[in-house]
């Protein structure tokens, strides 16, 4: 009895193994066959940026050259594209995580009237598509003298972020003990002080999450700079890009070569952020997802 | 050091029926060791929270030597909390943990090293300085939390649970030590905990609580010898006091079982009482003898200094303390007889103690 029911075990636990070979083979040449998918891009654009005549299919440069990345440094002021992308995404960086820390604390920890209406009010903000919205900002955007503006670009990136990375953030809160900063208020510090002295720094994946989420959006989003921006000034690399893009009606030849070597600047940068980053980023990420 | 005093103190949360905490008074005296005790959810965590600032009172008004502080803020009550959690702040070292009340306080380096290693002699943690708390074990992290707690030399302190989560050897080790180096220091404490064993080893009165209220408040020993109510009766003493329904009959009160013993002097109720014998207030005897009960042995427990008989007396289970060498087997008869001392009445109705 005991020896029939233990190779039955057996029997059971090896069978989705010695089920079939065939299985197995399928799965693989699926897995190879999305990593192929989501690679393409990526080889299309390591080639064609060294490629002195890059066409919009993948080939191996006849003669590799750096003169791709020359141009656009010296043709398109790319250089200023990329300063200024930095400095648009590096402040909403700083103005979320600050914003976002104060609203998320605040719908964790603190007590007041209409608190959880307000929190999902905040979460339904985020189902709005920016596509809708776009015009308002346009307007308000005019109005106050925020187009064509360094202040304007932050300000409406940081805003545009803000609804998911409040929740995000407060449920990181949600996940400090509230021990610790009672702890921190007996040892004798104000609200605010415990808040930057131990919340903040036990929360600090959280931080991490959102400082590289809001980095990243603000990096990546192309409509709102499309609408804000028209000054050569102020341009950034997506609008670079656009502009590379455009063939002007059919007039102008896309230059593959140039749009290739913008792109892996474009994600060389934001690539190294999570290189050094990855660590807090799914030690943060999986912390959120248990705690949601 | 101080002197703490709570006055008529309520406090209900909005998603509970009753208070949490009901009309407590109490008066705790400079440097004395209070401990209140109670099952889960008796209020004495809140009681606790309140005197931090962590809590704030419905009613009443809570003291430090004659003044108000329930309008304080908690960093203006100069009263350490040892949480039961120990709640060391993670992403600090040891060192820098147990300086950090002292670096709000803006002392110089100098003051807070010389601090900081005075408080981590005494504690015998001078080698863990250096480590996170994530690398120490419950006793030494409990260690830690204490020196936190020392180091700022505050007027009270307030410890909730603080070896509950220790094992039982090192808990027993660390009650003694707490106890003496409380005594040393003379800081006013107040100690929570739910283990009886703890609060009558360690206190110098104990306050029990149920449900709210103030039971008992008092010595360990009056605490323990003369319950105020059947809640404390049975809450206070390992194992419990024996409770067994009774009615009188002239001079004697007569047990379920038939069991008479001998009323104690003044006590007025005739029905509706219940006796209580605590374990050691129960003779047991081999041979029959005037005035003892028989009864069956049902199993003897040896604990190695004493052993625990459990008895049959009709449908009542008691228990008696006896020597260890005592160990009655299974089904012998043996017979009972109550020290007149130990005798406690009840109301049955109330709880309250008649004697």
């Amino acid at each position: 009895m005991t020896t029939r029911a233990a190779s039955q075990v057996a029997r059971t636990a090896t069978a989705p193994r010695g089920a079939s070979w065939i299985e197995t083979l399928a799965a693989h040449i699926v897995f190879v066959l999305v990593v192929v998918f989501f690679l393409v891009p990526f080889v299309w654009l390591f080639t064609s940026a060294f490629d002195a005549d890059a066409v919009a299919y993948i080939r191996l440069p006849a003669q590799p050259t750096l003169n791709n990345f020359v141009r656009i440094f010296t043709e398109h002021d790319f250089a200023r594209a990329m300063a200024n992308s930095v400095l648009v995404a590096g402040s909403t960086m700083v103005l979320d995580v600050v914003a976002v820390s104060l609203a998320g604390y605040s719908l964790s920890r603190l007590d007041w009237r209409f608190k959880s209406s307000i929190t999902y009010a905040v979460l339904l903000l985020q189902t709005m598509p920016l596509s809708a919205t776009m015009v308002p900002i346009y307007g308000l955007a005019r109005a106050l003298g925020l187009r064509n503006s360094y202040a304007g670009l932050i300000l409406i990136h940081a805003a545009i972020e803000l609804p998911f990375l409040i929740w995000l953030m407060k449920n990181f809160f949600d996940n400090v003990p509230r021990y610790l900063e009672e702890a921190a208020w007996l040892d004798g510090r104000s609200k605010l002080r415990a808040l930057v002295e131990v919340v903040l720094p036990v929360a600090r994946n959280g931080i991490g999450v959102v400082a590289g989420l809001s980095f990243l959006a603000a990096w990546a989003e192309v409509l709102m700079m499309i609408i804000l921006i028209d000054s050569q000034d102020l341009k950034t690399v997506p609008l670079a890009f656009y502009e590379t893009l455009r063939t002007q009606g059919g007039y102008v030849e896309v230059q593959y070569g140039l749009v290739a070597a913008m792109g892996v600047l474009y994600a060389l940068p934001v690539m190294a952020l999570f290189l050094v980053t990855r660590r807090m980023m799914v030690r943060g990420l999986v912390a959120s997802s248990r705690g949601l | 050091m101080a002197r703490v005093e709570y006055a008529e103190v309520s406090k209900r949360f909005p998603t509970q029926d009753r208070e949490a905490v009901d009309h407590l008074s109490l008066d705790i005296a400079d440097g004395e060791f209070l401990v209140l005790v109670g099952p889960s959810g008796c209020g004495k965590t809140t009681a606790l929270r309140m005197l931090a600032g962590l809590e704030y009172p419905d009613r009443g008004d809570i003291l430090i030597d004659g003044r108000s502080v329930i309008r304080l803020e908690p960093k203006d009550r100069d009263v350490a909390l040892v949480f039961q959690s120990y709640a060391l702040y993670p992403h600090m070292s040891v060192r820098d943990n147990i300086q950090y009340p002292l670096r709000v306080r803006q002392l110089s380096a100098a003051e807070r090293l010389s601090k900081v290693e005075q408080v981590a002699d005494l504690l015998g943690i001078r080698h863990l300085l250096p480590r996170r708390p994530a690398q120490l074990s419950g006793g030494e992290q409990q260690r830690v939390a204490l020196a936190r707690a020392i180091v700022r030399e505050p007027r009270v302190f307030l410890m909730d649970e603080p070896l509950s989560n220790l094992d039982a050897k090192l808990r027993t080790h660390t009650r003694t030590e707490l106890k003496a180096l409380q005594k040393q220091l003379g800081v006013t404490t107040i100690f929570v905990t739910h283990d009886q064993a703890e609060a009558m080893t360690m206190g110098d009165r104990i306050a029990v609580l149920d449900a709210g209220r103030l039971q008992q408040l008092g010595t360990p020993d009056n605490v323990y010898q003369r319950p105020a109510n059947l809640f404390v009766a049975q809450f206070i003493g390992s194992p419990p006091m024996n409770i067994v329904d009774a009615r009188r009959d002239g001079e004697a009160l007569v047990l379920t079982g038939g069991w008479r013993v001998d009323a104690p002097r003044g006590v007025a109720g005739s029905d509706g009482i219940k006796v209580g014998l605590r374990p050691e207030a129960i003779d047991l005897e081999r041979a029959p003898a005037f005035g003892a009960q028989p009864a069956e042995v049902l199993v003897s427990e040896p604990l190695g200094s004493e052993v625990i008989v459990n008895v049959k007396l009709g449908d009542v289970l008691l228990k008696v303390r006896t020597g260890p060498d005592v160990r009655p087997d299974p089904g012998t008869r043996v017979f009972l007889r109550a020290r007149p001392d130990g005798v406690r009445v009840f109301d049955a109705s109330s709880g309250a103690a008649l004697n």
